[in-house]
């Protein structure tokens, strides 16, 4: 029961920003928004919940070459509502930008530098990225991003 | 005689100075540009050091004593883990990925087997999940007691460490006799465990339980009145709440700085919704409060264990591996799991056939080392390894390659291209 | 004062660990030990080669004068003790029960060891 109403909540915040909506397993809430507008959702999460009160869990790349685009999740975790929520962001492939978040949140500093570094998404207004943070550098030399599903390594 | 020998020394000593004098003011007439030399001094407490125990390069900047700046670096270690789950069945993933930690290895096989089944829908049975939890919490008692081991280690408290671990191998028995293995206990398996245990097992653990437990006291006594340890200890790398959740940090960091986050409570994931635990949280945020969190989990870990083999269900816990199915359904999940350094995650991806489609692992040392870069500043240099171990670095953890052979001890490097053909033969 | 009866009391008495060559480290019945395949039972089916995680186990083929009936193919597993993991996935796996497994965990040697021998050992 109060799950519930603390979901439609967070739902009400948002509300402006919602393209669909979904849910991945084990119930955890999925919302799809344009990729522009992440950083006015973060800002908007930490105006109304606190600073004390989020923390972003991780940031994944997923490369789906059938449909030529890359998806870019941000999985956040809510400590008064005790659930992560995830949203979504598509972005085309072959122009991979999108707004950083590092300094509302600086904790997604560990998770923007790995996606640039095996990924290849650039995230703008992050001066911190570079190549070699990872990757050892005979493949960046080649200038390859190893996750992609067309890169041989 | 001595000044005999001194006399033409000091001599030449003064000799030299002159020359040098004059040069100067030789050289001082005729300069033409100037060289400006930064007063900071860049300290690289680098990949090879006695006090840090695995790979990772911190360059630390120093005005005199005192630490301006640090830069993180990593790499050094880095395995091409997820690109090599790309390419294996999930069987053999899951032994793949219990092999990215030494130390956590149960809880790694944990979240995946809890993963693949949230895709598929396969339960297991309440006796399986008992089993589950006993494992994971011996685990986070042998943790905690190594990285206390180490921070003793590290402050030159060389007969604590050895006392620590002496004690250590209490827990490694109890593990040995539940799973099979000493570190690596392949226990969990798609739909329950590999093994069980009987009446005769179930008094040997209550037998080590017993010993263990005044062990445990004293040694969290000890952390908080020695004197030693808490001129070391004390006031150095506070943390305040709203830099600590802002920053992305995990695990005892966050319960040390007031913050109350644990995922076994939230998620209530497996059996832990029936055990009754605390919650523990200090409020200091020094390095002190964070090794007093971890004994005092360390001790609730033992009551949870306690209350586990008194109350287990009857049933069978045991998988066949024979009746397994081959091929999973698709879908995506997203697990997490309490790891003794902080939330571990996994993300599968998956579009059906029998290898998954993209697997995300993301460790809590990835979050609290590389992040961790503003809470040097303004102490002095002899503070950072004490900090830096306060936080609980497990590098393999974080980067996923070199191959290493356990059984022998030996290193391979291996280039990524080798891995991701399937050319590698692990172990 | 008490420092030296200290000092004293530990010189005089045996160390801690356990010595090992002389006095036998105390394991488990059930160790995940050395594992070999038992020829009375098995079939050739190769489950065993195919899912093993770190790809040690290899088919061979059976000697020319032994034939056996519930062996059509005549292959039986071979294990390689050097890249062999110990998670004995082979033994859970195999449809037949033909693993015969101990708690021998003294392994190490300086040449490459494989399960041929024992495995040929079981029909005499």
């Amino acid at each position: 029961m109060q799950g519930v109403s603390k979901i439609k909540e967070v739902e009400d915040i948002l509300a402006d920003y919602i393209v669909k909506k979904d849910v991945v397993k084990p119930n955890r809430p999925v919302f799809y928004i344009d990729a522009n507008n992440i950083r006015d959702v973060i800002a908007l999460l930490k105006q109304r919940l606190g600073d004390e009160a989020i923390y972003i869990s991780n940031i994944v790349g997923v490369d789906k070459v059938s449909d030529g685009v890359i998806e870019v999740n941000y999985f956040i975790h809510l400590i008064p509502f005790s659930n992560t929520i995830v949203i979504k962001t598509s972005i085309p492939r072959d122009n991979p930008k999108i707004p950083s978040i590092i300094d509302l949140l600086p904790g997604a500093y560990s998770g923007e530098c790995e996606t640039y570094d095996l990924l290849g998404v650039e995230f703008m207004g992050n001066k911190y990225l570079r190549r070699s943070f990872f990757v050892p550098t005979d493949v960046t030399s080649k200038n390859i991003f190893p996750l992609r599903k067309d890169a041989k390594v | 005689m001595y000044l005999q020998m001194l006399l033409p020394r000091i001599y030449f000593r003064l000799e030299k100075m002159q020359r040098c004098r004059d040069l100067e003011s030789e050289s001082v007439e005729k300069a033409t540009s100037l060289i400006k030399i930064p007063i900071t001094l860049e300290i690289p407490i680098g990949p090879q050091h006695p006090a840090i125990h695995e790979p990772v390069l911190l360059k630390v900047y120093a005005d005199g004593e005192e630490v301006i700046g640090v830069d993180i670096g990593t790499g050094y270690n880095h395995r091409g883990v997820e690109k090599l789950l790309e390419n294996n069945t999930f069987y053999k993933d899951k032994f793949i990925s219990s092999r990215i930690c030494g130390i956590c290895n149960t809880v790694h096989e944990n979240c995946f087997v809890r993963a693949v089944e949230y895709i598929s829908g396969i339960e297991p049975s309440a006796r399986a999940k008992y089993l589950r939890v006993l494992v994971m919490e011996l685990e986070r008692i042998h943790s905690h007691m190594l990285i206390n081991a180490i921070m003793a280690e590290i402050i030159g408290f060389d007969t604590l460490f050895m006392y620590i671990m002496r004690d250590r191998e209490l827990v490694m028995k109890a593990k040995e006799i539940v799973s099979g293995g000493r570190v690596l206990a392949e226990f969990h398996m798609f739909g329950g465990v590999r093994r069980d245990i009987d009446d005769v097992k179930k008094e040997k653990i209550l037998d080590i339980l017993k010993k263990l437990e005044p062990r445990l006291k004293y040694y969290r006594r000890l952390f908080e009145e020695d004197p030693t340890i808490a001129k070391r200890l004390m006031e150095i790398g506070i943390l305040k709440p709203r830099d600590v959740v802002s920053h992305g940090m995990l695990g005892p960091i966050l319960r040390g700085s007031g913050v109350k986050s644990d995922v076994r409570a939230e998620d209530k994931y497996d059996v832990y919704g029936e055990i009754p635990f605390n919650v523990i949280v200090r409020g200091e945020g020094d390095s002190l409060a964070r090794m007093l969190v971890r004994w005092d989990e360390a001790l609730e870990s033992l009551e949870m264990c306690r209350y586990i083999l008194e109350h287990l269900p009857s049933g069978s816990a045991v998988v066949d591996e024979r009746k397994l199915p081959r091929v999973f359904p698709a879908g995506e999940s997203f697990a997490r799991v309490e790891a003794p350094r902080g939330e571990l995650t996994y993300y599968i991806q998956h579009v059906g056939g029998n290898k998954p489609y993209r697997v995300k692992v993301r460790t809590p040392s990835f979050n609290n080392i590389i992040n961790s870069g503003f809470s040097y500043l303004r102490h002095s240099i002899a503070d950072v390894p004490v900090i830096l171990v306060s936080y609980d670095p497990c590098i393999s953890c974080m980067e996923r390659a070199i191959v290493v052979d356990l059984k022998n001890g030996t290193e391979k490097k291996v280039t990524l291209r080798d891995i991701a053909m399937g050319k590698v033969r692990l172990g | 004062m008490s420092i030296i009866r200290e000092v004293i009391r530990n010189l005089l008495s045996k160390p801690i660990t356990i010595e090992y060559p002389r006095k036998p480290i105390p394991v488990e019945k059930d160790l995940r030990g050395r594992h070999y395949a038992d020829l009375k039972k098995c079939t050739g089916c190769s489950l065993c080669a195919i899912e093993c995680p770190s790809n040690c186990i290899s088919m061979e083929k059976l000697p020319e004068n032994i034939k056996l009936k519930h062996n059509p193919r005549g292959l039986y597993p071979n294990i390689n003790y050097m890249s062999c993991v110990f998670c004995y996935r082979c033994v859970a796996v195999c449809p037949v029960y033909a693993y015969i497994t101990t708690n021998e965990y003294r392994l190490s040697s300086v040449k490459e060891v494989y399960s041929k021998d024992l495995t040929l050992q079981t029909i005499g």
